[in-house]
């Protein structure tokens, strides 16, 4: 088999699922939107705020720390990706691959280190 | 069959939106997603080449990029939200001081 | 043909909401068209059988990226994007530019060859996690130390930019 025509034929259940996935929901939306009757008026289609009348815009600032967990998740969802073919290759690659991911560990506790000490963990 | 010059074209088309992006719009998250565009136009070809040719280097080289780019984009946007809080604005075209 | 069809329907997604990503006037609806373009991404990755990539990509780019964008977009309200203009004014020129670049790169690459296309069988389990490993961690030690060193600067400078204005 020549790379051109390579098909990933085991990928197949995937895309039927993504597939199926997609047109429940996208079906959903469209059915429920021919066969409902719709007659809007103004106290309907108000964002429903446990009866209360809503009384300012949904669209406020966020708080900076969520920008801080993101970030954080981010940089060790790297560390994640690294560890994996680690993890799956540990057999061929010993105590050398040991080491190896140890020193990278430290590296990246550091900055661990760094974040808990400046408060950027705590949400107060 | 697909021959590899189709994933070249590809990946040269999607750079060059990235390209016109960067140099064209004002708001500075656009920008940034438009350097995103182009290191994925990047890794596209890494990986194509690395299917083309049986060569796991161009995959590796793929993770790497993708490390940069987490790290890139971190610093970007916490550089950003300070730039947005002192200068109240997101337009580059707006950030015309060197001091101030 | 059914090769063809996959790519051609992959690429066209590509092209088509990388445009939009650069076009449109809400940042928000930028992030969600490049939500789709980094799915459809994905989907060629594995058509090149790099399926560990084409995870990555979902759960780094997907999953971890864009959402720091998109956390980043709310952060910073943008009511006042929809009366200011998108793009500088030299915009048409720059299309224009691209579109002479795109046309430059098809004309070399549909006139050139690429050496040894398509000549080498593909081992199917060659290209899996576990071979991945093994280079990874035994030929390519020093960029993989090298990259958590640079992780670690973004961790760090990220956490000093952002904690900077919190503190006051």
């Amino acid at each position: 088999m020549t790379p051109g025509s390579y098909l990933p034929g085991h990928f197949l259940p995937v895309a039927i699922f993504l597939f199926v996935g997609i047109a429940v929901g996208v079906g959903m939306l469209v059915f429920s939107r021919l066969v409902s009757p719709r007659r809007p008026y103004r106290e309907k289609l108000m964002t429903y705020e446990s009866g209360i009348t809503p009384f300012s815009d949904a669209h406020q600032k966020f708080s900076i720390r969520y920008y801080i967990i993101a970030m954080l998740f981010l940089i060790f969802d790297i560390e994640a990706v690294f560890l994996y073919p680690w993890a799956v290759a540990y057999d061929r690659i010993g105590l050398y691959g040991l080491v190896e991911m140890v020193i990278f560990i430290i590296i990246l506790l550091v900055g661990y280190v760094y974040a808990w000490k400046k408060g950027a963990l705590e949400w107060e | 069959m697909v021959p590899l010059s189709w994933y070249v074209l590809l990946s040269a088309a999607l750079f060059t939106i990235g390209v016109v992006g960067v140099l064209s719009r004002r708001n500075v998250f656009i920008i940034l997603m438009s350097i995103e565009l182009m290191l994925n136009a990047a890794n596209i070809n890494l990986i194509a080449f690395s299917h083309y040719l049986q060569n796991l280097t161009g995959q590796i080289f793929v993770i790497f990029v993708i490390t940069v780019a987490a790290a890139e984009a971190a610093v970007a946007l916490a550089l950003i939200i300070l730039l947005a809080r002192n200068r109240g604005t997101v337009y580059v075209d707006e950030f015309n001081l060197l001091k101030g | 043909m059914i090769n063809q069809l996959i790519f051609a329907y992959f690429a066209a997604v590509i092209v088509v909401s990388a445009v939009l990503v650069i076009t449109r006037k809400n940042p928000v609806h930028s992030v969600m068209f490049m939500l789709l373009l980094f799915f459809h991404i994905a989907g060629v990755f594995v058509l090149l059988n790099a399926e560990f990539l084409a995870a990555v990509q979902l759960i780094v780019y997907a999953g971890a990226i864009l959402i720091l964008f998109l956390f980043v977009v709310i952060l910073l309200s943008v009511e006042r994007e929809s009366q200011a203009a998108r793009a500088n004014r030299f915009w048409p020129w720059l299309a224009g530019f691209g579109l002479i670049i795109a046309g430059e790169i098809a004309l070399l690459v549909l006139r050139g060859s690429f050496p040894g296309e398509g000549k080498m069988a593909v081992q199917v389990a060659g290209a899996g996690v576990r071979d991945l490993g093994v280079v990874l961690y035994s030929k390519f030690l020093v960029p993989f130390e090298i990259s958590s060193v640079i992780l670690l600067v973004g961790l760090i400078g990220a956490v000093m930019l952002a904690k900077k204005k919190t503190n006051e």
